[in-house]
């Protein structure tokens, strides 16, 4: 076990390194960095050959690339153009994206779950047939639309929430901004819970609780649901990375100030420092999730062993 | 009669039309006795175990007729609520792939106390400890430690001993056993069909045991309930059936095992496949496949006739007894 999280680990360098590098060169790509530093007018080209100069960006990429790396060893993610450390900007950020993060899962979790468990033991009746519907609306409309819908119906025509976040993004504010992130997963853990429930539910072992005179409930709960949560574990593992970096679209639509609204304004001014920076925790969280939920997997099902 | 089985019906229903799996059978069983259930995949028996303990998966199966006495009480009559009680207690059944049948992902010790904490209301550290001593009933070298593996960190004949802990746990009146044996090696087999003889004789349990291996039977079984088609087409105590069996199926069967001093010969094999449960044959069902058929075969569904040559008590459906015990 110990040396299969090793391994783990030391996979992790490659698959980090190749991320960073990878974004790096995208942001390059993006256009002039120094571009927008001179206001509204274009900079003379003495000053922006200086600024240049001032941030090592006359130097061949590989080495720009070199430099940062090092820099975000020491914990220098660097600075913003506006003069913000970046690191200060991934501290207001951060926390208010994973509280979003966190409200979203746990709906995940809870309505997903219950809503899988409800169709997957009725199926073929109604209730069945009209949540599988309802899931597959909320998988084949984008989350822009049902977030500025829900925006609009709830916040503005009927006035239950407040259209936008405030800059204290509390949990009761979001609520449903957390919906909305977690709506298309929250339909894929329905359908995901629904299917495995019912494949398992004829299972030779069940039929041995059964048998063994257990109550109706403890042959769900134990036997039945214990088996058939695995592969959901899994899904809701490796969907936190997912939600994090994915909350670029409901963040925008509620001005929460998170992780997704800093990307956003940093990919909008080319702001590379900012840009990689984010990113690169964020590749960092996806790896660690994925791994989390290889060793959950493992106590989970005994079946499975690392070595 | 510990339990009685009559005139059980079963059917389930398919997209292709009505399977007719169980069609009026009667067995009955006393403590102490064990009875072999011996017939062909798709012969009813293993349907009939499970409308016996309530397992029957229904939808699509369904009850249509019949009783199933327990002690007297009509098991098919009783709330769901009062009959989880008995299943597990006082009505056990062992299953054939025990791989399958244990849960992969609780600990056996686990599986073994539930019945104790779920059916005594006992403490999980006494469930426990009554969980390591079944093992150690049963055989299972250093039971303390193993209570805490899981099902697939044993070996077959392990994991099977573990099903029949499971099924004593609570000492039943009634074990059904279906085909206990057939997933294990062959030496394996043997030891795991002594140790169920053994405990079923020091708790003089009753016995249902539902096998297609004749080997098995003899052994172990007093009587034989032989089914065809889902119906019992001979029943008879075990030694006057293999000295003269009173049904052409039973004798086909019989003849099918492979014998050291007919070695060399070709074996006798039934003819034909056994009849679809959708169409089973008008009149006796084995008519087709009878080395002995008549015409009032292909119309006449034969009844149970008492096979009155015999003092034990016998009944064979077969319009031609007679001239089948003559051989």
């Amino acid at each position: 076990m110990g040396r299969y999280v090793i391994r783990r680990l030391l996979q992790m360098i490659p698959v980090f390194i190749g991320a960073t590098l990878l974004i790096f060169l995208m942001v390059n790509v993006m256009g002039d960095p120094v571009a927008g530093l001179c206001g509204e007018r274009q900079c003379d080209p003495a000053t922006a050959a200086q600024l240049k100069r001032e941030f090592g960006l006359d130097k061949p990429v590989w080495r720009q690339y070199l430099t940062y790396m090092g820099n975000v060893f020491t914990g220098d993610f660097g600075t913003a153009f506006n003069g913000q450390k970046v690191t200060e900007l991934m501290g207001t950020a951060f926390p208010v994206t994973i509280r979003l993060t966190v409200v979203a899962i746990v709906l995940e979790i809870v309505l997903g779950i219950a809503l899988g468990v409800l169709t997957g033991l009725r199926r073929g009746r109604p209730v069945d047939t009209g949540v599988l519907l309802l899931t597959l609306v909320v998988i084949s409309v984008p989350t822009f639309v049902t977030g500025l819908l829900l925006q609009l119906l709830l916040g503005v025509e009927w006035g239950w929430i407040k259209p936008s976040v405030s800059a204290y993004a509390t949990v009761d504010e979001l609520i449903v901004p957390g919906l909305v992130l977690a709506s298309v997963s929250l339909a894929y853990v329905t359908r995901l819970t629904r299917t495995s429930l019912a494949e398992n539910r004829r299972a030779d072992y069940v039929r041995t609780a059964i048998a063994k005179g257990l109550p109706r409930r403890r042959v769900v709960v134990r036997h039945l649901l214990r088996n058939s949560l695995i592969p959901v574990v899994t899904f809701i593992g490796t969907d936190v990375g997912a939600l994090m970096g994915g909350a670029i679209v409901t963040e925008r639509i509620f001005n929460i100030h998170g992780v997704g609204y800093q990307l956003y304004q940093g990919i909008l001014r080319q702001n590379t420092q900012t840009v990689v920076g984010f990113v690169t925790v964020l590749v960092l969280v996806f790896l660690a999730a994925n791994l989390l939920v290889d060793l959950l997997y493992a106590v989970l099902d005994p079946r499975i062993r690392y070595a | 009669m510990l339990l009685e089985v009559r005139d059980l019906h079963v059917e389930f229903h398919t997209r292709d039309g009505v399977a007719h799996a169980v069609n009026g059978v009667d067995y009955g069983v006393e403590a102490g006795e064990t009875l072999a259930v011996l017939g062909e995949s798709g012969s009813g028996k293993s349907v009939t175990a499970q409308a016996i303990m309530g397992i029957l998966d229904m939808p699509p199966g369904r009850i249509t007729a019949g009783e199933v006495l327990f002690k007297g009480q009509d098991l098919l009559k009783l709330k769901e609520k009062d009959r989880r009680r008995i299943r597990g207690a006082e009505l056990a059944m062992i299953f054939q792939d025990a791989l399958s049948a244990l849960n992969p992902v609780l600990t056996v010790g686990d599986q073994l106390g539930e019945m104790f904490t779920v059916h005594r209301g006992m403490s999980r550290r006494d469930a426990r400890a009554r969980a390591v001593e079944l093992m150690d009933r049963v055989r299972i070298p250093g039971a303390k430690e193993r209570a805490g593996q899981y099902p697939h960190q044993f070996s077959g004949g392990m994991r099977q001993r573990i099903m029949i802990a499971m099924a004593m746990a609570l000492e039943p009146a009634l074990i059904i056993a279906d085909e206990p044996t057939t997933a294990l090696d062959v030496t394996v087999q043997a030891q795991v069909m002594d140790l169920l003889a053994e405990l079923q004789r020091e708790y003089r349990m009753g016995l249902v045991l539902i096998t297609h291996d004749l080997g098995v039977v003899a052994d172990v079984a007093d009587r034989i309930a032989v089914m065809y088609a889902g119906r019992i087409v001979e029943s008879a105590p075990v030694h006057d059936l293999y000295k003269a069996p009173a049904h052409p199926y039973t004798r086909g069967l019989l003849n099918s095992v492979p014998r050291l001093d007919r070695k060399g010969r070709e074996l006798d094999a039934i003819k034909g496949l056994p009849p679809s449960l959708l169409h089973i044959p008008s009149g006796c069902p084995f008519h087709p496949r009878c080395p002995m058929v008549q015409d009032v075969c292909r119309t006449d569904v034969p009844p149970l006739y008492d096979v009155t040559e015999s003092d034990a008590d016998r009944g064979s459906a077969c319009h031609f007894w007679r001239e089948c015990l003559r051989g």
